[in-house]
């Protein structure tokens, strides 16, 4: 029993992969900051053979870290990789154990959502695209007179903002996913392995 | 109702949600977001702060340490380094009564000089560990229960995960902490392996003895273990030692979380050379840690939701005027918080209770006197909490360590291995009541270096 099982499930496989994909571009970018710390340590050390440090290595390392983290999410809430504590719970009935793990999904999606809308309008803050009326309608917020840079490269704080932010949105979307899944869970009566 | 009153609220309504399984991060978030809300009477200014909140948490430089220490661990789990430590360790141990049990700790103390995470420890070097054991006639009890408990190591010895996000929380020399863990890391080793020999003493039945290996050949296993040496030797030399002895102070060579990239660039290439990282391994290294990081940070996240609401409600500040205010025995005041954390270390996971716990606990320890510097009790205290939070990976009902070992060998019932970690846990105790009582042993590295 369930709402549109079969439909969930093949959405879940999607998201599923989507989110894997997400994770590779992650790791991608992690492994990517890794290497470049070391290549910008290994310049500083030679500075006398005219090599020299990446500038501003410590802007790429924490904007990269932003992304690889935003891009985990996802795929930590669907394999249910967030920690609760289930001593408790376990002496419940079954049915109640899955009312309450719907009520965690329920949760964690507002929270999911909450993040992704905010940061949208975080994002906007720091672009100067569009007239104050279109800015408005998409809660960006006053014009602000230049778009917020990092301090050394002056790389606009945006780009990572929007990398972030498909990891952002998609935490989202797979949280609303886990509602629904959990609420099958729960008319089935059984719980997830 | 005064701030204080909202904030027990909230911080017992916190608390019901985590034990009706709300998972912790939201349990924290919400309440710090709604609580804000309360106090304030608009959600305006926690929502404009969430604009930011998010992305500058994930964005911290000294946190970007924790996904890179956390893929330098996964790296060491598919290099092949736990075979070696644990043949080498044999080599040199195998021939005492209990040996094998005793190299399976020295391998999982050499692994943790790698590994920052427990769980990682445990379930690689169980891996390696735990057929041989079971091959040589070791009982159930003391296989599982050593595994367990070594596991631990991978967080007591630095790199340690909790150990970088204790030292953020309350603004510690990340550095400082690393060199102060190092000699109770060592120390918990020790009493590991003694734990096991008094063990073998009063069960004679439930370990077996090798054949002792003759020098030659264990000084070939031993040079076999060089990556684990030249690794940690790289990063905690890299942050840690002086490289320029012309100018005063500690010159080190680059920062922790360039450590951690070094250390996560050297294992990678180390695990490339033997074969052990391909295309599909690094795919399993780069989702393993995924989960992990994005739990943690998650659950950070939370937190700084929820202390953003505590220091709305100025309670740390109030129960550490209040705590000085009745004149406990500062002594006394810690036992209770080391208490408090092995009891709900029973349930809790480690991070969370951290988290949880550091923003009201600190402001209290940082105004009693133990005799020591503001900044040394700050080390002190976190080297403590960080062995008690951890016995909570290895106490029964709910201990990380004990279901991984369990996942490993599925047909020991879980119950062997409660009775095996009993003698690790006196171990446990013990070293804590000495670093209670001796800080010297804590601090004096810090001491001669800084």
């Amino acid at each position: 029993m369930g709402i549109a099982v079969s439909t969930q499930q093949s959405v879940g496989e999607r998201l599923h992969s989507v989110s894997r994909y997400l994770v590779y571009f992650g790791g991608f970018v992690l492994t990517g900051i890794a290497v470049m710390t070391v290549l910008s340590i290994v310049g500083r050390a030679f500075v006398k053979f005219g090599l020299g440090p990446i500038p501003g290595d410590f802007e790429l390392v924490e904007a990269g870290c932003a992304i690889a983290v935003f891009s985990f999410l996802p795929w930590c809430q669907l394999n249910r990789g967030h920690v609760s504590v289930d001593v408790v719970t376990n002496f419940f009935p079954i049915r109640i154990q899955a009312l309450l793990i719907l009520i965690g999904d329920i949760a964690i999606s507002a929270m999911a959502f909450v993040i992704a809308w905010r940061m949208w309008m975080g994002m906007g803050e720091r672009t100067i695209w569009f007239s104050q009326p279109v800015r408005d309608a998409l809660g960006f917020g006053y014009k602000p007179f230049a778009p917020e840079t990092t301090f050394i490269l002056g790389m606009p704080i945006w780009y990572s903002y929007a990398l972030s932010f498909i990891g952002a949105v998609l935490f989202a979307v797979v949280a609303f996913y886990t509602v629904w899944r959990s609420v099958n869970g729960l008319l089935d009566g059984r719980l997830p392995k | 109702m005064t701030g204080l009153e909202i904030s027990i609220i909230g911080f017992a309504i916190m608390l019901v949600a985590i034990f009706l399984r709300m998972p912790i991060a939201v349990a924290m978030g919400l309440t710090g977001f709604i609580g804000s809300w309360v106090i304030l009477g608009h959600p305006n200014a926690i929502l404009s702060q969430m604009k930011s909140l998010t992305y500058d948490t994930f964005s911290s430089y000294s946190l970007s340490i924790v996904p890179l220490f956390l893929l330098m661990g996964q790296f060491a789990t598919k290099s092949g380094m736990s075979a070696r430590l644990f043949e080498a360790a044999a080599d040199w141990l195998g021939h005492r009564k209990g040996g094998m049990a005793m190299a399976t700790v020295g391998a999982c103390a050499g692994f943790g000089a790698v590994c920052g995470s427990s769980l990682a420890t445990a379930s690689t070097m169980g891996q390696v560990a735990l057929p041989e054991m079971r091959k040589r006639g070791y009982s159930d009890e003391l296989a599982t229960g050593v595994l367990a408990a070594g596991g631990t190591l991978g967080i007591l010895i630095p790199p340690s995960v909790i150990l970088v996000i204790y030292a953020i929380l309350t603004e510690q020399n990340i550095v400082k902490m690393f060199i102060a863990a190092l000699i109770p890391g060592i120390l918990a080793a020790l009493g590991y392996m003694l734990a096991v020999a008094v063990y073998v003493r009063i069960k004679p039945d439930s370990a077996t003895t090798a054949p002792r290996t003759p020098m030659k050949q264990r000084f070939r296993t031993l040079l076999k273990i060089w990556p684990v040496v030249v690794i940690f030797g790289l990063v905690m030399g890299g942050i840690a030692g002086d490289w320029n002895w012309v100018q005063p102070g500690v010159q080190a060579l680059f920062t922790p979380t360039e450590g951690a990239a070094v250390g996560a660039v050297a294992t990678g290439l180390y695990g490339i050379f033997t074969g052990g990282l391909n295309k599909e391994t690094f795919l399993d290294c780069i989702l393993s840690t995924a989960s992990a990081t994005a739990m943690i940070f998650f659950i950070i996240f939370g937190a700084q939701l929820f202390n953003t609401f505590l220091a709305f409600t100025q309670t740390p500040q109030a129960i550490a005027q209040w705590v000085t205010g009745q004149g406990f025995a500062p002594m006394l005041v810690l036992l209770l918080m080391l208490s408090f954390y092995l009891v709900f270390g029973c349930v809790m996971d480690s991070l969370s209770m951290i988290l949880l716990t550091i923003p009201v606990f600190f402001p209290i320890i940082e105004v009693l006197d133990f005799g020591l510097t503001v900044e040394e009790t700050g080390i002190w205290f976190g080297i403590l909490a960080l062995i008690v939070v951890e016995v909570g990976l290895i106490t029964p009902p709910v201990g990380m360590n004990l279901f991984i070992i369990h996942s490993l060998a599925k047909d020991i019932p879980i119950q062997k291995t409660y009775r095996g970690v009993t003698p690790f846990l006196i171990s446990d105790l013990i070293r804590v009541a000495v670093l209670l009582g001796f800080p010297t042993i804590s601090l004096w590295m810090v001491r001669a270096m800084f």
